[in-house]
């Protein structure tokens, strides 16, 4: 029932010992408060214990429910169309792939959406062009693809001209220059998801 | 020393003394004692209570976009999109840091090696002489 870092965790593992820093601790998915026994996390899913220092504590799991969560920047397909108002006219249909950020997560309600940063500027973020094209990969592999150190879209970059969008809820959108390279960059991606990080990087290495 | 005194006696002025005209200040100041000390003492069972529940640490839930330190999923190669590669500067830069902070760690351990091996080759060289030192009368006659 140690479970250290690194190590393999199950739900209800309780973990002692938590390092802080000046008395508060990260805590990511995975983990809870120990209501029960003070200074103590809880375990709340299966996977492997992670820790950065000096004081985050989070849980890798493969899950394959998205559960959102402030601050994610997701892709999705607009649904419903509402709230415009004259001051800030709204230039987004139902139908457009749009690239956000999640406000605000509250258990009883819709998560809401914005595409502008706290300054009003877009930024990275908003109306995602129709030229593209949206499918799905795993959480984990969106995960991946998104760790600075993945080197599988700046090598697929050295060869393609595309641009993307990864959701943190597994959605991606792509769009190229040429169409053809969106079914190889696409099955690139399908690829790598049965790869491990070492073996994307040796074939990474050999494209020059 | 003379502050202290003058405290206690502001507390013990009397009512109507207060409410004179020009004993506002000290009355304002009289009734925030009050009202501090019977704050702090209705939340101090309180407080304590609470904390031996929960202990000294504050949690605090992140998403793991920042447990994993990841990079915006919004990206151009090739000349797409300027704007967005414009934006991934920042990236990019924080990749090189990686890089070069990795390339200096094999580097300072290569050095450490090389180092030591040099000392060693050196060591040896003594080490002959010195043999020689010894053996070269007998083993040259």
């Amino acid at each position: 029932m140690s479970g250290g870092i690194g190590e393999l965790v199950y739900p209800g593992n309780i973990l002692k010992n938590i390092r802080s820093n000046k008395f508060v601790c990260i805590i990511g998915p995975g983990l809870k408060r120990n209501d029960n026994l003070p200074n103590t996390l809880i375990v709340t899913r299966v996977g492997t214990l992670r820790f950065e220092s000096p004081n985050t504590y989070w849980v890798d799991s493969l899950q394959k429910r998205y559960i959102p969560k402030r601050g994610e920047l997701v892709v999705g397909i607009v649904a419903k169309k509402a709230g415009a108002t004259k001051k800030q006219k709204v230039n987004i249909n139902v139908g457009d792939a749009v690239y956000a950020k999640l406000l605000n997560t509250y258990k009883e309600m819709e998560p809401e959406l914005v595409c502008v940063d706290s300054y009003f500027k877009a930024g990275s973020l908003g109306v995602l062009s129709s030229e593209g094209f949206v499918f799905s990969v795993s959480l984990n592999m969106a995960h991946r693809l998104l760790s600075i150190e993945n080197p599988l879209l700046r090598t697929l970059g050295k060869k393609y001209k595309y641009e993307i969008a990864i959701g943190m809820n597994g959605k991606v959108w792509l769009n190229c220059a040429k169409t053809v390279d969106v079914l190889k960059i696409k099955e690139a991606i399908e690829i790598a998801e049965k790869k491990s990080d070492a073996s994307i990087l040796n074939t990474c290495k050999k494209v020059r | 020393m003379e502050e202290k005194p003058n405290t206690t006696q502001n507390v013990n002025l009397t009512k109507g003394t207060l409410e004179m005209k020009f004993m506002k200040k000290s009355k304002d100041k009289v009734l925030k004692l009050l009202e501090d000390e019977e704050s702090r003492e209705i939340y101090s069972k309180e407080i304590t209570e609470e904390m031996k529940r929960a202990g000294n640490i504050v949690f605090i839930e992140t998403s793991i976009f920042n447990c994993k330190k990841m990079i915006e999923g919004r990206l151009s190669f090739g000349g797409m999109n300027p704007e967005i590669e414009k934006l991934m500067t920042k990236d990019s830069q924080r990749l090189d840091e990686i890089e070069r902070s990795k390339e200096k760690d094999i580097s300072d351990i290569e050095m450490a090696k090389g180092y030591s091996s040099v000392v060693e080759t050196m060591q040896n060289k003594f080490l002959k002489k010195s043999k020689k030192k010894f053996k070269k009368p007998s083993a040259d006659i």
